[in-house]
């Protein structure tokens, strides 16, 4: 167990390296002048521009560059961004709490009403449900994430408030902080659901063909010939089988909504990480560009790490490792 | 007295697009406490589809018992409630499986899974049904039971998965157990342990046994009676020493001649039957033995044969069984190789 | 065991009752005679059409796609003459023309600058389907000679690879490519090649995995022995097996790349005005939830259909030919 943990983290480093190298050479490769993007268009001496250019090691060869950054990365220092002439940890820092509510509150969905919505169509096959879970979930697989945000908003904060006179609606904007028209958590809401949907159908999927290929394996058989209740055999013994990669699969898409989300954060105008490297993406503020993602990337490998790892402690086959013959 | 079992005319028949299958079609036999029960035939002859009938594990749909009755100690399984039934299963009849590999849990501990029964049938709190596991263990043979019983059915070889699972089946201590190719699944030797371990225990708790096997040698050590399947239809069924000394279905004769023998050369050792055994979707018209019977006549192709008493309680469902002449012959291994 | 989801239901029904009624050992040797059972003669590929025609869904969803196509490639045709150009804004008409709600003579309305959103949708199609097939193509090229040689080869270039895969898979995907394309430059051919270089990962995965299990196989030991050429073995032994994971992995991820397309015309990273791309008239929506909200239902709804009919139509050949893959 301990030598699997060492060789999974052992994996990362390799993964880290050419995660900061492809960037770090997307960045070299990006048409425009740095210096421009530090101070500007307007004209400058070339003992000032020299001076930039020194300030921010970008005299010296790319390789030397990026060993210098990955250095600095190692002690924490993403950077400065480019035209704010802040320190980009602070930036990300201020945005990033947003973005792991938004993502914990989309998790809590998906797995309430994923795994939900998956055991109810497995055991209740062919039935109505089951047949409305199987094609809500292709349709929802298929909706693009912003034009979903877009039909909540129209449908929770505009059509509503309409029909109910002003009174009910949902807030489609923004993430409360200083505004007092909801509790702030009411701002999560719509975003949630919104980058819960995919992922919340994913999971019902899996749930349920986990579930069914598990209704007909051996040991199920040998658990009813025992005279157990159907409802004992389900949540007893196929349950916690299929279980197993269902909690991988939102493990990992924990990851993946913690790296950000750019497309219900752009809808909502939710101040979180994704929205803050997509402006700069725009800006070409490459320093908050490069920090937010090898942020979002180590986020994602620790999580992923932490997955699967768990997934072994869940599994006995894998706990105690292998079998005896 | 009652009789332990009696199942009398079943059918089972799946109902599926491509036709009715007739898994199971008119099988009849009686089983009596202590004794055992060989059924016998190759794949996809309905004994296992029986034994699951009887245990009413088979889902339905598609499956759907068309007729007959299931008489365990004079009740019938098939008129009775799931949840009688459900008492029954695991606790008075129980049954093991042919892949001990796949058929336990990968999740729960092996002592969980034996006290299972023992909680849900004995009403055993966790601390007991955790000791009864251990004894149980001890009982198939599986040294260090105490600490074996805290493994995980992976960390066990397929014998000793086996044996666990013969422990679980005989934790509620059955009247019957049923054993659905036990040892098809493991090595020669550790297929000659598993079934001197049920005899042994058979002799300790007095369970009849039905032991489902292809193999009419291993029948031939333990059973008391045998009963031969073909095509989900009984075609030989009567005590184990009218069956092999004196067989009477031109099958039967096949299933023998295929077994390995001693007393002959090796030339003409193994005489397998031609063909491989019918569709169930298609059986063929008359007998369904027909088109792999060198005996077969018109009559063969046309008439079902019944299943009838040539004397002394041994049954066969041949039109020709028990003619003068009609008699086990050798018959001439063409198309074998060596 | 099989993967019973996986099958189509009447196909399902028949496997549960093989399964039921299956009992292993063979203790007699096969033999031709009876084997012809009803039908049993069909091919892989006669057996997966049949499977694939008794799947309504699948069968809308091909109905659907063609029906897209036709409209789509015969545009030039008839949608300028009928409803107005899909791109030009004609500015002394603008004021009359914008913003006019369903009716007969714009079925979808009209914009904000008074173009006849059904054009609109019809022409996007074009894009969304080019990119979706482009930008898989692409992927399925560097993914299958990827995939090859990581199998195929093993050992270093396996690893290697392999590992490239998982730095591949470490990005969030969208930021990913939203940062290609600010290195690439916005527009069409960009879009698509950076959607493509993106996805080989995925594919590589599928075809090394289909590799690494037939590699294995006597047969190509066999050939290997015959001393058949690596390409010839490639082409004659492993392709055939894996072309099938792979056709249905490119249907589904032609409908990804359509809806990758869409989020990066959303975001004003992909195609640019006035060409009419879904995601893009999605966008200039956002500013008219309010008052003109069949300016975001329409191309809402093109995408919405079209992706699901990809990943329709890749559940059913999945279905069809009994691919089996993780959700």
């Amino acid at each position: 167990m301990l030598k699997y943990i060492a060789r999974r983290v052992l994996q990362v480093i390799p993964v880290f390296i050419g995660v900061t190298l492809v960037l770090f050479l997307l960045q070299a490769v990006i048409p425009g002048d740095p210096v421009k993007m530090i101070t500007g268009e307007r004209a400058m001496s070339p003992a000032l521009r020299l001076q930039i250019m020194k300030a921010n090691n970008l005299d010296k060869p790319i390789p030397v560059q990026y060993v210098i950054y990955v250095n600095k990365l190692l002690h924490g220092d993403l950077g400065t961004s480019y035209q704010r002439g802040r320190a980009v940890r602070d930036m990300l820092g201020e945005k990033y709490p947003y973005t792991v509510k938004l993502a914990f509150a989309a998790i809590i969905i998906e797995i309430i009403v994923g795994i939900a919505a998956g055991i109810i169509s497995a055991v209740k096959r062919y039935s109505f449900l089951d047949v409305l879970v199987t094609l809500s979930t292709s349709v929802l697989v298929s909706v693009p994430v912003f034009w979903l945000g877009m039909l909540l908003q129209v449908f929770f904060g505009i059509l509503l408030k309409q029909w109910s006179g002003g009174q009910i609606y949902m807030p489609i904007s923004g993430a409360g902080g200083l505004s007092t028209d909801f509790p702030d958590w009411v701002y999560l809401v719509l975003p949630a659901i919104t980058l819960a949907s995919v992922s919340t159908a994913y999971a019902a999927r899996i749930m349920r063909s986990q579930l069914l290929e598990i209704m007909g394996a051996d040991y199920i058989r040998t658990a009813r010939a025992k005279g157990l209740t159907s409802q004992a055999v389900i949540w007893r013994h196929a349950l916690k089988n299929a279980l197993i990669p269902v909690v991988t699969f939102i493990g990992l898409d924990l990851g993946a909504m913690l790296s950000g989300a750019i497309l219900t954060e752009t809808v909502y105008n939710y101040p979180g990480i994704g929205l803050e490297i997509y402006l700069a993406i725009g800006r070409r503020d490459w320093p908050v560009v490069m920090g937010g993602v090898v942020l979002v990337v180590v986020v994602v490998m620790v999580i992923n790490l932490i997955v699967d790892v768990s997934y072994a402690f869940l599994d006995p086959r894998i706990r105690y490792g292998g079998a005896a013959e | 007295m009652t009789m332990l079992l009696e199942v009398d005319d079943l059918r089972m028949y799946f109902h599926t697009r491509d036709g009715i299958v007739k898994a199971v079609d008119g099988v009849s036999f009686t089983l009596d406490r202590g004794q055992t029960l060989g059924v016998v035939g190759e794949s996809g002859s309905g004994k296992s589809v029986t034994a699951m009938t009887i245990m009413q594990l088979i889902p339905m749909p598609p499956g759907k018992v068309e007729s007959g009755r299931v008489l365990f100690k004079g009740a019938d399984m098939l008129e009775m409630s799931e949840d009688q039934v459900r008492k029954l299963r695991g606790n008075r009849i129980a049954m093991i499986f042919q892949d001990p590999m796949t058929s336990l849990n990968p999740v729960y501990r092996i002592g969980q899974q034996i006290g299972e029964s023992l909680r849900l049938h004995k009403g055993m709190d966790r601390k007991a049904a955790a000791a009864r596991a251990v004894e149980l263990l001890t009982l198939v043979g599986i040294p260090h039971s105490d600490e074996r019983t805290k493994d995980y059915p992976h960390q066990f070889s397929g014998g000793m998965r086996q044996r666990a699972m013969i422990a679980m089946a005989l934790a509620c201590d059955p009247d019957i157990l049923i054993a659905d190719e036990p040892t098809t699944a493991l090595d020669v030797t550790i297929q000659a342990q598993i079934i001197e371990l049920m005899t042994e225990l058979q002799k300790r708790t007095g369970s009849a046994i039905i032991m489902i096997t292809h193999d009419l040698g291993v029948v031939a050590d333990i059973a008391d009676k045998v009963l031969v399947m073909y095509a989900g239809k009984p075609v030989e069924y009567g005590v184990k020493d009218d069956v092999y000394y004196r067989p009477l279905h031109p099958y039967t004769w096949g299933l023998l001649d295929s077994l390995p023998r001693h007393d002959v050369n090796e030339k003409t050792a193994l005489c397998p039957i031609q063909g491989q055994p019918p569709s169930l979707i298609n059986v063929p018209s008359g007998c369904a033995f027909h088109p792999r019977c060198p005996y077969a006549t018109s009559k063969c192709r046309s008439e079902v044969p019944a299943l009838r008493d040539i004397g002394g309680e041994h049954f066969a469902a041949c039109h020709y069984a028990g003619d003068p002449g009609f008699e086990r012959g050798v018959i001439e291994c063409a198309g074998v190789g060596a | 065991m099989s993967d019973h989801d996986h099958i189509p239901h009447e196909a399902r029904d028949r496997q549960e009752t093989l399964d039921a009624i299956r009992e292993t050992g063979q203790p007699f040797p096969p033999s031709e005679e009876f084997e012809l059972h009803a039908g049993d003669s069909r091919t892989l590929w006669g057996d997966a059409l049949r499977r694939m025609l008794k799947n309504k869904l699948a069968v809308a969803a091909v109905v659907w796609l063609l029906l897209m196509v036709m409209l789509a490639v015969s545009a030039d045709l008839w949608v300028p003459q009928t409803f107005g150009s899909p791109t030009k804004i004609d500015t002394t008409t603008i004021v009359k023309q914008r913003l006019i709600p369903p009716s007969m003579g714009h079925p979808f309305g009209t914009d904000d600058l008074g173009r006849d959103i059904f054009a609109r949708v019809i022409y996007g199609a074009r894009i969304s389907l080019a990119v979706g097939i482009l930008a898989t193509a692409i992927s399925i090229v560097i993914g299958l000679i990827m995939g090859a040689l990581s199998g195929y080869y093993g050992g270093l270039i396996d690893a290697g690879i392999m590992r490239l895969a998982d730095v591949f898979f470490a990005f969030p995907y969208i930021l990913f490519v939203v940062a290609l394309i600010a290195v690439l430059g916005k527009g069409f051919i960009n879009v698509f090649i950076a959607i493509g270089i993106l996805g080989w990962a995925s594919i590589a995965r599928v075809f090394r995995s289909s590799i690494l299990s037939v590699k294995e196989n006597d047969y190509v030991d066999a050939a290997r022995a015959l001393g058949a050429s690596d390409l010839r073995i490639m082409a004659r032994h492993i392709m055939p097996n894996a072309v099938a994971p792979i056709i249905v992995y490119s249907t589904m991820s032609i409908g990804g790349a359509i809806l990758t397309e869409a989020a990066l015309s959303f975001l004003g990273m992909g195609v640019q005005p006035p060409t009419p791309a879904w995601g893009l008239m999605l966008n200039d929506a956002q500013n008219f939830m309010e008052t003109a909200p069949w300016m975001m239902i329409w191309p809402g709804l093109a995408i919405l259909t079209t992706v699901l009919a990809f990943v329709l139509l890749g559940d059913g050949l999945r279905d069809a030919l009994d691919v089996k893959m993780k959700d």
